[in-house]
């Protein structure tokens, strides 16, 4: 299954991405780095990946939500809008509890959200799973 | 004079009760007068429906009433608004019902018969004192706010190094050995025990600025000879200025100029402000330490010829967890604590701080600090390391995170 798989991990802690990597490659993951949310969305296009792995705080802020609102409903990311996003943060509120407004939730709920440190058997089941979801949406017809 | 409210702001609004409909109306002509929005209600159940509709300013209350009476209209009003303000008319003024009246709540209480400027001056005391509680109230708020936003932050910035070595650690079992895994576990124990130190510091900075808030570090205020302290802080920071070539200068004030303060304090605050100068500093640059007396203070100035502080950032510099971001800056350690420290122990000893900053060409703090009555001898720095909990103080500069920006 991983054979010719990108993750891109986006997250600007260095050694949560050199961990994450090692582990991924050593699973035969093909893995690329971006250590800010912005050089994650410049580098979609080069690396077309199967997943993304995006970190919710960067630099104190919630970041990682507005990377993942850009690339489900911006216009200019709509070729990207297939790819599964796990998201991972250390902060334990749920998505809910950190946007309270209602309607607003459902705009950035991630796809799947995992928390840091990452329980490895449950992470790359929850990779495995993203992964699939996402062939399996593109098989649908339309 | 009657304060005729601002016309771009809506009037403030009053609600009479009262059973008296002589009282209601002369209650209604004059605070029509003074441009308030009157309205007036004749008991107390029409009364509270009333408060509770217009959600008034201030509310007037006759305390003889039929029905619901004027003190349960004070407690109900209450229980719904805390920061209500009422006034009790009385008409017998006995001490005993104005006095029941202010334990149930009210503000103020204004004896029957009363003249239309004895009802004005009360009225505006009491709108007065709306005023404040309603802003008292909006401070609570936003403290608040800011409380669970910092505690959210806190957890993040104390879990993130956490997680960051539990993953390694995690990773590393899970990984076959092969030919390049001992060089990676090498590797990977170096950056686990760089995280734990940073987290270590960031505590220890964490404990002094919460020991700083309960008001328990500046526990003296003796006359400090700066000189001293700036010649031990700038030997200590040595080791970490000349691997960068980074000069270290000092130009101390005249003998016998004493700053008023907390020896320990002012070491941790220079400590803070000299390993920023040279984090933040080109490769070559120079740190200069001045101390000086400036108009009945004493002045000390750190400055650097580094990166300097974009103009947008300066005023959020000395907040908790505030790091400027810019190229350069980025992967310097550090958490944003070690100004607000600086800028706490500024507060605490009376002084205060400011900063001049031109990108590209290098950042000044200064600090004002009361300067002591001449004549009298100083305190060096020695005697900082009498305090009886050194666990609270930051971690050398040489650690990691003990400077911040």
């Amino acid at each position: 299954m991983a054979g010719n798989t990108t993750v891109l991990i986006i997250d600007d802690d260095d050694d949560f991405r050199t961990a994450v990597r090692a582990l991924l490659e050593s699973r035969g993951f093909t893995v690329v780095e971006a250590a800010s949310g912005q050089e994650g969305l410049a580098l979609l296009t080069e690396c077309r990946p199967d997943l993304i792995l995006l970190d919710v705080m960067m630099e104190c802020s919630t970041e990682g939500y507005g990377v993942n609102q850009a690339i489900k409903w911006r216009e200019e990311y709509r070729d990207f809008r297939h790819i599964p996003i796990v998201m991972v943060s250390s902060i334990q509120e749920s998505p809910d509890q950190l946007f309270p407004m209602a309607g607003e939730v459902d705009m950035i709920r991630p796809d799947f959200y995992v928390t840091k440190p990452l329980d490895i058997p449950a992470f790359l089941a929850t990779v495995q799973k993203a992964l699939e979801s996402a062939s399996h949406h593109r098989s649908q017809p339309g | 004079m009657s304060s005729a409210p601002a016309q771009t702001v809506p009037a403030p609004s009053i609600v009479v009760i009262d059973d008296d409909p002589a009282m209601r109306l002369s209650c209604r002509k004059i605070l029509d007068k003074s441009g308030y929005r009157v309205e007036t209600f004749e008991d107390g159940a029409s009364g509270l429906e009333g408060v509770e509709r217009l959600k008034p300013d201030l509310v007037i209350v006759d305390l003889k009433m039929p029905g619901i009476s004027g003190l349960e209209v004070i407690s109900r009003v209450l229980e719904a608004d805390p920061s209500a303000v009422i006034v009790v008319i009385t008409g017998y003024a006995t001490i005993d019902t104005a006095v029941e009246a202010m334990k149930a709540g009210a503000y103020d209480f204004l004896p029957k018969p009363f003249s239309p400027d004895e009802l004005r001056i009360i009225v505006q005391r009491g709108l007065e004192r709306r005023r404040l509680m309603l802003e008292a109230r909006r401070q609570e708020l936003e403290r608040e706010l800011l409380r669970r936003r910092f505690v959210t932050f806190v957890s993040h910035q104390l879990q993130t190094p956490l997680a960051a070595v539990h993953q390694y650690l995690n990773v590393l079992r899970q990984l076959e050995d092969d030919s390049e895994g001992a060089a990676r576990r090498r590797e990977w124990y170096e950056r686990c025990l760089k995280r734990v130190e940073e987290m270590l510091a960031l505590i220890r900075n964490w404990l002094t600025l919460s020991a700083i808030e309960g008001q328990c570090l500046a526990q003296q205020r003796v006359p400090v000879d700066l000189n001293s302290i700036v010649a031990s802080v700038l030997e200590e920071c040595r080791a970490l200025a000349e691997p960068e070539g980074i000069r270290l200068e000092a130009r101390p004030a005249p003998e016998g100029c004493l700053c008023l303060g907390d020896p320990v304090c002012l070491r941790v605050l220079l400590e803070n402000l000299v390993s920023n100068a040279i984090k933040y500093n080109r490769p070559g640059g120079r740190v200069e330490v001045a101390v000086q007396p400036v108009e009945g203070e004493l002045e000390l100035s750190v400055s650097d010829t580094g990166l300097g502080i974009p103009k947008q950032y300066q005023p959020f510099l000395f907040d908790e967890f505030f790091r400027v971001r810019q190229p350069g800056a980025a992967g310097k350690p550090g958490a944003g604590l070690g100004l607000a420290i600086v800028k706490r122990i500024v507060a605490e000893l009376g002084g205060r701080i400011e900063v001049s900053s031109e990108p590209g060409q290098g950042s000044t703090f200064r600090v004002r600090l009361p300067a002591a009555p001449s004549g009298v001898p100083g305190v060096a720095s020695e005697c900082a390391e009498h305090r009886s909990d050194p666990s609270l103080w930051p971690v050398p500069s040489r650690e990691a995170e003990s400077r911040s920006r």
